[in-house]
Parts: structure tokens; sequence; C-alpha cells
């Protein structure tokens, strides 16, 4: 009896201590709440979703943080764009093409850049590349698209003369159609690529300090989560599709794409949401080389303008907000928080559901 | 599609693959290869005799026989700079006599006022420095060209007005001068010792050195003639501007000698790790930030990793699949989800305005706590999990309860991999700022003991790191710490993790037995 009531009580002890990670969530998400609930009381709220003027400390301040999130969703944006295809391409290398030696190689790699502080990127960032774009940003941005275009460019040429003239029945004016249609498209997409690098070389970079680089460093940042998660994702297809593929005739390519690819796709996707994440939750990086300007670039997609982004408006807003009397200016930035930690959780949340719908999916329920 | 086509496509799959992952190796190399490298400059470098000055006389350091001598070289070689400045004042304080003159015989012909300028006059004579004598000039000056006699004198006033500017353009130039050396070498000898630490020294270093000459050599200008772009520097020698008088030599000397008036030397400046900043970081140490970094995180463990490891236990070994349980599992993941700035103001929301813990160590180490919690749950759980099931058998036959076979059997055998886990979140407590900023943080402080820590706010390294490079007075001046100090947290941090990977890889070999 009296073991029955030692169990019972260590039990719940162990229960108490393992809900720690259960109490911190809602207190974060009460206190939160409690200190945005004024702001949100407020007049201001109105103006908080849909103006795009942010001047907390003018007179009568103005709280539109429309500029705010559209930064946030620009930088998000931006370094999905960089990782996302080179995220899953570098999952699919390591989970499908390296040998095994090669790949215990890379793991420390991914491992070291995931390690590093996000304050050492935001340096970087600051003080090594934002130097680099400003100074010679239309030769940086020039060379970065020729590197991309020039196989790219030679890729799609091959292939579309190849569709073009699949179509011919007689072998020896299927490949001089090939060859003839092949060489004007080249001349094609050789002139336009050097003119999109000639344009790109004569632009100027007004401030190295913008949406541009701090996606190329959120990029970088996310790629370690969305590799992972994703490599995982294609360990768990099994071996037998694989075969089954490879016994079809298909070749490694048409294996991953059209086999692999799609059975391991909502690991995928469940990567590119934690890798979003982790990018649209970064403060040090933007706070630090953003540029920190509260507006929408003129266009909308011109990466070359400093943006200001919800995380770095938090941390750099706090100091001057008046906590101790709790003005509207201390509100406004719970209120931010809010909206990332809402955000936050319904990513995961959808992330954690699909994962585990996937998890049954490959145990056969 | 042809074979071929399909073949070379094949290729350029596996490709793109290399090159991101390539691309992956290669930003690390980039951003690694320049922080480690301009790091090391912050402990290795040139330093010059004014380095071992400061470390003898703020830092009580060095052995003072040996750079007392050196400083007395140096200060040997030095002076023919001062004596090309004590000439160059002598000469233009007789620049001044010709205007003298001119208002003397002003004030024998003007009826109303001159014997107010005979006083300037007067003033004027007894004066012992450049800058009275010239006060005196102005105002004798003013006097006239804001009177009735303004016409009368104007030919005179005009020549005077000339000279004043010729005049004025020159001790521009001359105080600038005057400056770059004060910024190469420190303050000129007599005068007053200066309240900032900075402007007691020279400079210390000889690669900021070598810039301060380049500042006493040129004079940039910017020019904006191009309507277009944006401005252009140019830069030109100073020994233009003061060609024919007494100081004209000054220049081709600081050139030629400046390398022997500053004695740099290779130095380990061990100090950089072991001494606290002077004058916000211009000289001295990053200790303070080193130890807040150190308790901030090591606070943070000692309060995660009990529960971490017990929340483990009881995932693994108590909980079964109940629907309680799968709330808590969810929430430890939302909790891994968190932006890590909301955190910090979870800290400044809950630790210091509601239950009021100053703004301290303690807070920051809960705040981070939280933060890590979610790593070393999982972490732990995937190591109790990697215990073979066998252990757990044999322990359960030879009669021992579920809690002993838990804490004698498993635990034990789990640990190492619970520790590999625990260590990468201590990398990951040691980088993070955002959480610290409300919480712990504050720019400048100085090094604390381990126990007054707990209720003060610290300098932490992440933290500093943020603040030297952007909200620094002397941003450029101080590169060489800001890249010691990231260089520092990075290795740190890097070096924790290469302690899990060899861990790791020594477990997976017992493991595989």
């Amino acid at each position: 009896m009296g073991e029955f009531i030692a169990s019972t009580i260590g039990r719940g002890i162990l229960f108490l201590v393992a809900s720690t990670a259960a109490i911190a969530v809602l207190f974060i998400f009460y206190f939160i709440a409690r200190d945005s609930i004024p702001f949100i009381r407020s007049e201001y709220i109105e103006q908080f979703f849909k103006s795009p003027d942010w001047y907390p400390s003018g007179s009568p301040p103005s709280f539109g943080a429309l500029s705010l999130f559209i930064g946030s969703a620009l930088v998000t944006l931006g370094a999905a764009v960089l990782a996302v295809p080179l995220g899953v391409a570098a999952a699919v290398c390591l989970s499908d093409v390296l040998p095994f030696d090669l790949r215990q190689l890379v793991k420390p790699v991914i491992e070291m850049l995931a390690a590093i502080p996000s304050v050492a990127y935001g340096f970087f960032a600051l003080v090594v590349l934002a130097p680099l774009l400003q100074n010679d940003g239309g030769r940086v941005l020039s060379i970065t698209w020729f590197a991309i275009a020039i196989p790219v460019g030679l890729l799609a040429v091959i292939i579309i003369s190849d569709l073009l003239t699949s179509k011919v029945e007689d072998e020896k004016r299927r490949a001089v159609s090939r060859v003839v249609i092949g060489a004007a498209l080249f001349g094609l997409a050789a002139w336009g690529v050097a003119a999109a690098g000639m344009y790109f070389d004569s632009m100027k970079v007004k401030t190295g300090t913008n949406a541009l680089n701090v996606s190329f460093i959120l990029g970088i940042m996310a790629l370690p989560t969305i590799v992972s998660v994703s490599e995982d994702a294609l360990q768990a297809v099994g071996r037998e599709l694989r075969e089954g593929s490879i016994a079809l005739g298909a070749t490694r390519a048409e294996t991953l794409v059209k086999t692999i690819i799609p059975a391991a796709s909502s690991g995928i996707f469940a990567a590119v949401l934690l890798g979003i994440m982790r990018a649209l939750g970064e403060t040090m990086v933007v706070w630090m080389a953003s540029g920190n300007a509260a507006q929408i670039p003129e266009p909308i997609y011109n990466y070359l303008e400093p943006v200001r982004t919800l995380t770095a408006t938090i941390a750099g807003d706090m100091g001057e907000a008046d906590h101790v009397t709790g003005s509207a200016r201390y509100h406004v930035l719970f209120t931010i928080g809010l909206c990332l930690l809402v955000f936050c959780f319904i990513t995961n949340l959808a992330s954690e559901w699909i994962v585990s719908r996937e998890r049954k999916k490959l145990r056969g329920e | 599609m042809r074979l071929g086509t399909r073949k070379l496509l094949d290729k350029a799959f596996s490709a793109l693959g290399m090159v991101s992952i390539a691309l992956m190796a290669g930003a690390l190399l980039v951003i690694l290869v320049p922080i480690i490298g301009k790091g090391v400059g912050a402990v290795v470098f040139k330093a010059t005799v004014e380095h071992r000055r400061i470390l003898l006389e703020e830092f009580d350091r060095g052995n003072p026989e040996d750079i007392r001598a050196e400083i007395e070289a140096t200060d040997e070689l030095r002076s023919p700079v001062y004596g090309y400045f004590a000439a160059y004042e002598n000469e233009i304080s007789g620049t001044l006599d010709p205007m003298a003159d001119i208002f003397r015989k002003i004030a024998d012909e003007s009826e109303h006022y001159g014997s107010k300028i005979a006083r300037r006059m007067r003033k004027y004579d007894e004066a012992k420095n450049y800058e009275d004598r010239e006060e005196a000039i102005e105002r004798a000056y003013n006097l006239i060209a804001y009177s009735d006699d303004k016409d009368r004198f104007a030919e005179e006033l005009a020549e005077i007005k000339s000279r004043m500017e010729e005049g004025e353009k020159r001790n521009k130039s001359f105080i600038e001068v005057s400056d770059a050396i004060r910024d190469l070498l420190g303050p000129f000898p007599g005068e007053p010792r200066p309240t900032l630490v900075r402007k007691r020294y020279g400079k210390t270093r000889w690669d900021r050195a070598e810039i301060a000459i380049h500042d006493v050599l040129y004079h940039e200008e910017w020019d904006y003639s191009d309507p277009s772009g944006m401005g252009v520097k140019r830069e030109f020698p100073r020994v233009e501007t003061f060609q024919g008088t007494k100081l004209e030599p000054l220049f081709a000397y600081v050139e030629e000698h400046a390398k022997e008036m500053l004695n740099p030397r290779y130095t380990f400046y061990t100090g950089f790790f072991t001494t606290s900043p002077k004058d916000s970081h211009i000289f001295g140490g990053i200790l303070p930030e080193l130890l807040g970094t150190l308790y901030l995180t090591v606070g943070a463990m000692l309060f995660a990793m009990p529960i971490g490891v017990v929340a483990a236990i009881f995932f693994t070994e108590y909980a079964g699949d109940s629907a309680t349980v799968k709330i808590l599992r969810t929430c430890v993941s939302t909790l891994a989800g968190v932006p890590s700035i909301v955190f910090g103001l979870f800290g400044l929301a809950f630790f210091i305005n509601a239950i009021h813990i100053p703004k301290s160590v303690l807070a920051g180490s809960l705040t981070l706590a939280l933060l890590i919690l979610p790593t070393i749950i999982r972490a732990s759980e995937e190591a109790i999990r990697a215990v073979p099931h066998t252990y757990r058998e044999a322990a359960l036959a030879l009669g021992a309860g579920k809690w002993h076979t838990v804490v004698s059997v498993i635990l034990p055998a789990a640990l190492p991999g619970i520790l590999t886990g625990s260590v990468i979140s201590m990398g990951r407590a040691a980088g993070e700022t955002a959480p610290i900023i409300f919480t712990a943080a504050v720019s400048v402080g100085k090094a604390l003991g381990p126990l007054e820590s707990i209720l003060q706010p610290t300098p932490a390294l992440s933290w500093n790191i943020y603040n030297l490079c952007t909200e620094h007075e002397a941003v450029d001046e101080i590169r060489h710490v800001q890249f010691g100090m990231v260089a520092t947290l990075i290795l740190l941090v890097l070096m924790l993790n290469l302690i899990a990977i060899i861990m790791r890889a020594r477990i997976s070999k017992k493991l595989r037995g």
C-alpha cells in the first residue's frame, strides 16, 4: 500500500515537472496577451493593420504596422526563395546521391551552420556583406546572375530544343533541326542573359543594409533546418519505392522527382514551414542589417530598399517605450509579439499535424 | 525525350544538390574565415609603445623599467615633431603684426574710435599667445566694421579681412594637423591630462596607427560635383598648405620616423580575455562580457537540465499515449517554435514586471532556460530511447523497481546522449541575444563575481557585439574588438558543438559494439 502511494506521488511529481513546458506556453500566451490588451482596446488598433506609418513617438503617435508586416513578409519570402530549392536539393543529395562517408562529412557542416549564433550572422551581414553590396552592388548582382543564369539557360536550351524536335520521325532531319533550333535558342538566351547581366551590373545600390542582404543571410540560416528535416522525411520513404521506380527504367532524378519527393512531400512541406518560421522569428540579423526603415519599398518587390521587420521593431523600440507607466508605445510591442506568437503557433501546429499524418500514412494505418 | 537529355537532366539534378551543399560549406567558410581571421587580430597584433604604456599606467602590467626606457627613447624621437609645432606657432604669431600696424594707423586717424582701438592694441601687445592676439585683432576689426567710420577705412578693412581669412584657413588646417598628431602620438608634452582615457594615449595598434599617419599626411575632401552619383573622395597632401612655413619639414619627418616613434612589435595580448574594458572598449579586454555569457549559460543549464531530463524520463518511461500527454508534447514543440524575441518579451512581462525579479542574470537565465528546454527534452528523450531494451529487461528481471531501473540503469546508459544534447543547447543559450536584451543585458558593466551577478544585470558577448557594432560612438575605431568578440563567441559555440559531435561519434561506436 505504502509503495503504491509512493509511486503515485512520484508519478505526480514527474507529471508536474514534465508539464513545465506546457505551463510555460500558457504563461507566455497569457502574459503577452495581457500586456497587449490595453493597445488592442485603444483607438490605435484600427490603424495597426491598415496604416503604413510607424511613428510611435510622434504627436499624435501613429502605430501603423503595415510596413512592418510587409517588411517581415518580404525578407521571409526572400529567404524562402533561396533556402527552399537549395535546401530540398541538398536534402535529396544527402539522402540519395552522396555516398555514406561523404554524408558524414557534410553533416557537421550543416550542424555548424545551425550553431553559429544569430548575432554573428548579423555582424557578418552588417560589417562584411553590407559594405560589399554598397560599394560593388552592381558587380555582385551581375556575377550572381551569371552564375545562376548560364547553367540554367544552357540546360533549358538543350531541353527545349529536344522537346520541340521529339515529334520529328526521320532521324537525320531530327538531328539537324535540333542543332538549328538549339543554335537559335542559344543565341536568344545568350543575348537575354547578357542584357540582364549588363543591367544588373549598371545598378547602383544606395545602401548595403537592405532587404536583399537580410534575405540572403536568413536564407542561409534557414537552410540547416530545411535540410535536416526534409532529409528525415526523404529517409522515411522506404527502399521499395526507389527500387520499383528504378526497375521501371527511370533515371535517379526521375525517381526522385516523380516518386520519392511526392511521397515525402508533406514532410518536406513541414520542413519548409519550420525554416520559414526560423526566418520570420529571427531578430538580430534583421535588426542589425535590414536598415530599419519603416517603409513599404517602392515598388514593393524592390529588395534593394531598406525595410523594418516586426521582430526588429520589438527589439529596437522597447528601450524607448516606457514600461513603467505602460504607454501605448509599450503595449503595441506586445501586440506585435502576440501576432508573431499566434502565427508561429499556428504554423507549428500545422507542421506537427502534417508530420504525424505522414507518419501514420507510412505506417500504413 | 532522348536518353541523352534525360541523363543530362539526371546529372544536372545531382549537380544542383551538390552545388547547394557546396554553397553551405562555402557560406560557412565565407562567414568563419574573415571573422576568425580578423578576430585573431584582437589578440595577436603589432602593438605600439602606447599599448605598453597603457598596460603599465591603466592596468599595472608589464615591466616598468623596460617600458619607461622605451617611452623615453620614443619621446626623444618625437621631440622634433613638437619642435616644428613650436617654431610654426612662433612664425604665425608674426603674421598678425602687419594687421596690428594698420590698426595703429587707424587709431591715430580716427577721432571717435581712436582711443578704443588703441586700448585693443595695448591688449594685443600684452597678449602672450597667438589666440589672444588674434582675438584682439578680431575685436578691433568688428569695432570699425560696424561703425560710421567703416566707409572711411574701407580699404584698410578689406586688407585686414583678406589677411584674416587667409590666416583662418591656415589655422583650420593647422588645428587639423595638430589633432591628427594628437590622435597618433597622444597629447602634446605639457598639455593637461585629458579626462577621456582615449585622448590620453596615441594609437596602440600599428594598423590603426598607419591610418592615423595617413590622416596626418593627407586631408580628404568630398566632391559632390557629379549630381547623379554619390560623392567622390579626393585626397590632398597637407604639406601643400604649409609650403614654405616652418611646419613643412614635419610631414617628411613623420612619414620617415613614424615607425621609430611608435616602435611597433608583435604582441600576444592575453589581456583581451582577462581584463575589463577601459573607456567603452577603446582599450582593454572583454572579461565582463565573457563572464556574463558564462553566468547566463550556466544559469540557464542549471534550470533547464534537471527539468528537461525529468520531463524526458516521464515522456519515455511513464507517459502513455493519452490525450493529456499528446497535449504536453504539442506544448513542447510549440515552445520550440516561439520566436526568441517573444521569449524576451515574456521575460520582461513575467519575470521582471509580474514577479519583480530585477533585470539580472537570474531573470536572463530563467528566460534562456525556457528557450532551451524543448531542445533538452527532445535530446534526452532520444538518448533514453536509444538505450537497448535488454538493459531494461535485465534490470527488471533482477527485481529492480521501475524507478530504480530508470535511475540506476537507464540514466547512466543514456547520460552521454543527454549530455550531448545539453552541450548543444548550451551553445544555443550562449549565442542567443534577443531573450536577454530586456531581461539581463547592459552595455557597460564591470566584471562580476558569480554570487553578486545573480541579482545584477551584466554585459554579455552576444549583446555587446550588437551594441559595439551599431551603437558605439567610434565604430570603426574598435573593429578589432568587435571581430575579437564575435570570433570568441563563435569559437565558444563551435567548441561546444565539436565536443557534442565527438561525444556522439563515441556513443554510436559504443552502441555498434
